[in-house]
């Protein structure tokens, strides 16, 4: 954030800093100088110079109002401004002073020096001050007892499902809450969709991928009581579940397949943490277990090397986010790497901003610096970066996983390839060598060359600096034992000291480490000696006392399925944020979640199954009247497809997906990805995607690369239709509606190219127009063609066709008529959206 | 909801002749005005528009605008360094000063300093606020170019074009309000981040060549205009069937006018860029057709004309200035390529009597050491070159409410830490946007409970620069 060198100020901050956050400022001095000498000459000089921006008719900048004696006492967002009887260690004397810091007051330059002796003498004899606040904001403190009020910090209670008019509507407790609210609001729920729509949307919402044809067909005929059971069943357990949940996931961490943002330096072992998710959603990990992988993996106990290998991989969490590894100023590095990983714990397993209380007590919540620091501590006392050999770099940690005896298998074998290959190659480079030496007298001395060996020369030349190349690639990747990105305890573990306006130079008061008050119970839990307590923090998220873990997490899953959560700032649920539509509901959620072991699996297949969910989309202008936002949930909302499921439903409509993908995204294996793989250098080795793998244009998105810039050709439509940047941690996409998009749709070679894959398709099964409409319809918008579309679609062919025997040879590919159906399907709103 | 506005909104969508990428649809069935409306200033602007020409890779500020006297007498031989023990730097370690590359002499009435390598920026240097204060928090390009264009060194904050966008809106509906051309890769250099996606920057190239795309996916895909047009009459029959059968939804509806206004862009957007019409006079000022100039003349003066047409903040990006070798070699290379492109805004401007509510801003991310950077450790110093330097950089700034002919600001004797005059990044945005007429602690987006600012909580206005 700010400058850096506020040394000065900051060290005779902390003093006070610290005083604050130990005990309630004492009376400050017994002296009592004369009031009339301080409203003749000191108040003057504050009232012209100060008042501005630091009094309550003014303003109160930087948190510090000097229009009263407490105004001071209590200080700004640097702690109190001044000390009676010490000028010296005055906050407010070093500003106006403006010497060495960078505290300079008042901002327009510096006052007359007579002025400033005012000020210093004043202070100097005790800082008499007969002002009393008259109204306004008192100096804000911190009252986490009072903090505790808020709905969020309160205990999750197991409300009973309250009783309804209605009740043959529910199909599960948790209708009976929406259905009681509409009740109350004389509103009724929309009717259940139709099962073309319910599938479609089931479909995309726990696989992300749209039905296919034979599903559709497959459900609509089943006519037996557990039909819906059956479909949600079939894809809960489907890998494309954990395809598409782990993907949510990655949106709060940040990730990429890159290390920081700066030079394109690839992280080519982060794929294993995107892995492990997938695995992690797709067995239906708890989350509770989870959540103590995600923080504390490396310390947890293990039964085989794929359960240790599993935990310390899920450490990843806390460093593949945007890292800026390469700061000159390590220790600053460090502060900043450590603000992430508190402000991520913070956001994604709480709904706060802890990052907030960073520099002072939380503006609006009930979160202080000390909460901050307590947490922070923990990170203070783990590893996860080191300096590397080049330049002014550094290295996200790695850390070797253990391997199965399969694993050990497949590595030698894989060692042994290598070696053969560099073998290969080094043979090549020697038998060039010996031609190159023997070319060499032929092509030096009168008439060289003119044999044409000149042009051999150059040949050889040229092959050898590729052989070199290649022989450097091979030997930079060559297979070692598998590794992932992940932290692990420091040597010395130990609490952390404030650090005055975030700056690691300007330390406080030391913080034992420990959890954020006002959502905790009882006392804190201890931390063993030589520990980091990720353990303890893990273990405080997950306990099922926490009132925010389950609420936030059962919150976040509403949203992805209804569109907007039961409290819809989704990330943050502090006081400024916004309260839930239905608290009842959300406990009865967060209740049964902990409950019924945590299980997401549990939990969406009982949402998936509600009557709630099952409600069609369509218009009630009574009740749109009423609840325009929807807030009463009268109707499921509609959601537009995100970048990833509308890539993959277009590959799933041309019958292009690619089943299979994970290991790495990055293909390092090519040459030409790479730059600079020399061990010694000022920058470390980086990739460029110049070319990708073949497979990479058919498989689903989560396997593409993550860029933190622009991203690579197969993805390129993660940057027009609101990807969650990876340098961001947010539970929730935007939706946008730009040009871009639209242009995106009418032109894009991806459009043309799934357009064509389709047409292809339908005219390899299909003979009969009507029949291929059909398909289409199925295919695309997964619901059968009404007669209207199929005589607009007929229209529409016959104009674009060109009359039998007029044309010559036609083209190579499919007939352009359905190229241009098929491409006019795939960019309308009904395969845009979800109904 | 006000239908009629609606309504009439959509009207000027459609009507309008080009609302090239960044028009954000998904408000009009629910906007109560458009979040592109001109907007009053909070008290009375000094300008109405801003121009920044981005100088990527950090410009080396001792060779143009701040050369020392004590550098000049020690080139070559070493001095003490001035760095914190905590900051690491390569290929410096021996420390020695590097004398400017070219004589920089003052120029004009006023005297304001500059290289020779400007001679054509030299020829209006009374126009010029140079800034040789200038500060900023972090010496890598990514995350001094975040800190420059959005006020944070990571995370994903709205960009300075995407703040002064939704602070005023835009001059001309059927023109974005802001357009970022030949930018870097990072989507957050002119992103919205969570304020309106309107806000966000088009990103524009200027054609060199008849088949560039000056915006993507411009170019139609099927075999004529015609036959794209009838598949997009199927998409949209398609759309309107489901936008009656569900009465109506905004982001659906946005789409709808979205998919016409890009049809239209085709045609449109090339018109926009085509340069072809000005008159030989404004493209030999411009360089445009010159060897080296070509492509940032092109920039600039499609900049001007953006502008001119109300565009409330155009970008023009032109790197190359990262030289930490043979700075000797490198330096008039760019010099050459953007000096003259530069210096013939202003002059062009000027003669429009648009200069003086038009603030144009030059800057890298970040300066230069005055020190030399060798990497091997073996070359002559006379091919060395310079690592960068945010701790004093130099930036200028011209029209739109700046003191004209001013160098403010001054560095020690090295010319690594500011003495006098310092303009950290924030103090900079906050002074546009004063110029602006936008308080910058006033100008916020409520974001995760909180008052984002372009500022954060930082930044104080330079009335010292303000005519």
């Amino acid at each position: 954030m700010g400058g850096s060198a506020r040394k000065k100020v900051m060290k005779l901050a902390l003093t006070f800093l610290a005083a604050l956050l130990a005990a309630p400022l004492a009376v400050l001095h017994a002296g009592e100088p004369d009031t009339r000498r301080f409203e003749a000459r000191v108040l003057p000089v504050l009232r012209k110079r100060c008042y501005t921006c630091h009094s309550h008719e003014k303003g109160i900048r930087g948190g510090l109002a000097l229009d009263s004696r407490r105004g001071w006492e209590a200080g700004g967002d640097h702690g109190p401004a001044i000390r009676p009887g010490d000028p010296g260690k005055s906050l407010l004397i070093q500003a106006v002073r403006q010497a060495g810091s960078e505290l300079r007051m008042p901002p327009g330059g510096k006052l007359p020096p007579g002025e400033i002796a005012i000020l210093e003498q004043w202070v100097r004899e005790g800082a008499h001050d007969p002002r009393v606040a008259t109204g306004g904001r008192a100096a804000p403190r911190l009252d986490i007892e009072a903090g505790r009020k808020h709905w969020a910090y309160r205990p999750v209670r197991d409300p009973r499902p309250p009783a309804v008019q209605e009740a043959g509507w529910a199909r599960d407790d948790l209708d009976r809450f929406v259905l009681a609210r509409l009740e109350q609001a004389s509103l009724r729920p929309q009717p259940d969709a139709d099962r073309y729509t319910w599938l479609r949307r089931v479909s995309l919402d726990l696989t992300g991928l749209p039905p296919t044809q034979a599903e559709i067909n497959g459900f609509v005929a089943d006519r037996s009581d557990q039909a819906f059971e059956k479909v949600a069943e079939r894809l809960l357990r489907s890998r494309a579940f954990g395809e598409r949940w782990a993907r949510h996931w990655l949106d709060l961490t940040g990730y990429a397949d890159q290390i920081g943002t700066s030079n394109n330096v690839f992280a080519e072992h982060a794929w294993r943490y995107r892995d492990y998710l997938i695995e992690s959603f797709h067995t239906d990990k708890p989350f509770d277990r989870f959540l103590r992988e995600q923080i504390a993996g490396d310390l947890l106990p293990y039964q085989s090397p794929e359960e240790r290998a599993a935990n310390i991989t899920a450490t990843g969490f806390l460093v593949l986010g945007d890292v800026e590894i390469v700061n000159p100023d390590k220790l600053k590095m460090e502060t900043d790497l450590i603000d992430q990983q508190v402000s991520k714990v913070g956001l994604v397993f709480m709904g706060q901003t802890l990052g907030c209380a960073r520099c002072h007590d939380h503006k609006f919540d009930p979160i202080g610096l000390a909460d901050y620091y307590a947490v922070a501590g923990m990170f203070r006392s783990t590893e996860a970066t080191h300096k590397i050999p080049y330049g002014i770099w550094s290295g996200i940690h790695l850390t070797d996983l253990p391997e199965t005896p399969q694993q050990v298998r497949e590595r030698r074998d894989r060692e042994a390839a290598h070696q053969q290959r560099v073998g290969r190659l080094e043979a090549e480079k020697a038998l060039l060598r010996k031609e190159q030496t023997a070319l060499a007298s032929r092509t030096s001395g009168p008439g060289a060359g003119n044999d044409g060996s000149a042009g051999k020369r150059d040949e050889i030349a040229a092959r050898l600096k590729k052989l070199a190349t290649e022989i450097e690639h091979a030997e930079f990747f060559k297979p070692t034992v598998p590794k992932a990105f992940a932290v692990r305890d420091a040597a010395q573990p130990g609490d952390m000291k404030i650090c005055v306006r975030g700056n690691p130079y300007a330390l406080g008061a030391s913080v034992p480490r420990g959890v954020v008050r006002v959502a905790a119970w009882g006392s804190t839990p201890p931390i063993p000696a030589g520990q980091s307590g990720r353990l303890q923090l893990a273990g405080w998220l997950a306990d099922n006392r926490n009132p925010l873990t389950a609420r936030v997490a059962v919150n976040r899953i509403w949203q992805k399925l209804f569109g907007e959560g039961l409290v819809r700032s989704v990330d943050y649920f502090g006081i400024r944020g916004e309260r839930p539509t239905h608290p009842e509901l959300l406990d009865h959620l967060a209740s049964r979640f902990m409950r019924e072991g945590w299980s997401h699996k549990r939990l969406l297949r009982a949402l998936v199954l509600s009557r709630t969910y099952r409600m069609g989309s369509g218009p009630n202008p009574a009740a749109a009247r009423v609840d325009p936002d929807n807030r009463l949930l009268w109707r499921m909302n509609r959601q537009r497809l995100d970048a990833e499921a509308l890539r993959d439903a277009m590959l799933v409509a041309s019958g292009e997906l690619k089943s299979g993908g994970g290991g790495p995204s990055l293909p390092l294996e090519y040459v030409e990805n790479t730059g600079l793989l020399q061990p010694k250098g000022v920058n470390p080795p980086t990739f460029s995607l110049n070319r990708v793998r073949p497979e990479q244009d058919f498989q689903r998105t989560i396997y593409l690369p993550i860029v933190r810039a622009a991203q690579p050709a197969p993805a390129r439509l993660r940057d027009v239709f609101d990807f969650t940047q990876p340098a961001q941690m947010a539970g929730r996409r935007a939706q946008t509606v730009v040009p871009t998009q639209a242009l995106f749709l009418l032109n894009n070679e991806l459009l043309r190219r799934r357009g064509a894959g389709l047409a292809t398709a339908l005219g390899e099964t299909l003979t009969d127009r009507t029949a291929r409409l059909e398909a289409l319809w199925l295919r695309v918008l997964n619901r059968p063609i009404t007669p209207a579309e199929l005589a607009d679609a007929g229209a529409f062919l016959d104009r674009l066709e060109s009359p039998p025997g007029s044309a010559g040879s036609p083209p190579a590919g499919p007939p352009a008529a359905w190229l241009e159906l098929c491409h006019a399907l795939l960019s309308s709103n009904e395969f845009l959206f979800r109904l | 909801m006000n239908s009629s506005f609606t309504l009439n909104r959509r009207q000027w969508l459609r009507r309008s002749a080009c609302g090239f990428g960044a028009l954000a649809l998904q408000d009009i069935a629910h906007a109560a005005a458009s979040p592109l409306a001109a907007r009053a200033s909070l008290f009375p602007p000094k300008a109405k528009r801003v121009i920044f020409l981005f100088m990527q890779g950090g410009p080396s500020q001792l060779d143009l605008f701040d050369p020392k006297e004590y550098i000049r007498s020690k080139h070559g031989q070493p001095i003490d360094s001035p760095l914190s023990k905590n900051l690491l730097q390569v290929g410096t370690e021996r420390f020695l000063a590097l004398g400017a590359v070219a004589p920089v002499r003052p120029r004009g009435q006023s005297g304001v300093p500059i290289s020779d390598l400007m001679p054509h920026l030299a020829g209006v240097a009374d126009e010029l606020c140079l800034l040789r204060g200038m500060n900023a928090d972090n010496p890598q390009h990514a995350p001094a170019e975040l800190q420059f264009h959005t006020g944070t060194l990571n995370d994903v904050r709205p960009s300075m074009g995407a703040w002064i966008s939704y602070g005023l809106g835009t001059e001309n509906r059927n023109l974005p309000s802001f357009v970022t051309i030949h930018p870097k890769s990072d989507v957050r250099y002119y992103g919205s981040a969570f304020l309106p996606a309107v806000h966000q920057g088009t990103k524009l190239t200027v054609p060199l060549r008849p088949e560039m795309s000056p915006v993507e996916n411009l170019r139609n895909v099927s075999a004529s205009e015609a036959v794209q047009r009838e598949r997009l009459d199927l998409t949209q029959r398609l759309n309107h069937r489901l936008a009656a059968r569900l009465q109506g939804d905004s982001a659906m509806q946005g789409m709808i006018e979205a998919m016409e206004l890009a049809f239209r862009m085709q045609t449109t957007t090339p018109e926009i860029v085509d340069l072809s019409r000005e008159s030989k006079a404004t493209l030999d000022l411009y360089g445009v057709g010159g060897k080296s100039t070509d492509r940032n003349g092109r920039a600039c003066l499609l900049a001007r004309k953006l502008s001119e047409s109300g565009v409330r903040f155009v970008q023009v990006t032109m790197g190359g200035w990262d030289h930490h070798s043979d700075v000797r070699a490198n330096l008039p290379r760019l010099c050459a390529e953007t000096d003259q492109p530069a210096a013939a805004l202003l002059t062009d401007l000027k003669a429009r009597g648009l200069l003086d509510d038009t603030l144009v801003l030059w800057s890298g991310e970040f300066g230069r050491t005055p020190w030399s950077q060798d990497l091997s450790g073996t070359a002559p110093i006379d091919t060395h070159g310079r690592e960068h330097q945010p701790e004093s950089f130099c930036a200028w700034m011209a029209g739109g409410g700046v003191k004209r002919g001013l160098a403010y600001g001054e560095t020690d004797e090295l010319g690594y830490r500011v003495t006098a005059g310092k303009v950290h990044l924030h103090d900079l945005h906050a002074t546009i946007l004063h110029l602006l007429g936008l308080d910058h602690t006033r100008l916020t987006w409520r974001h995760l409970g909180r008052d984002y600012r372009l500022t954060d909580v930082f930044g104080e206005v330079v009335r010292e620069i303000i005519a």
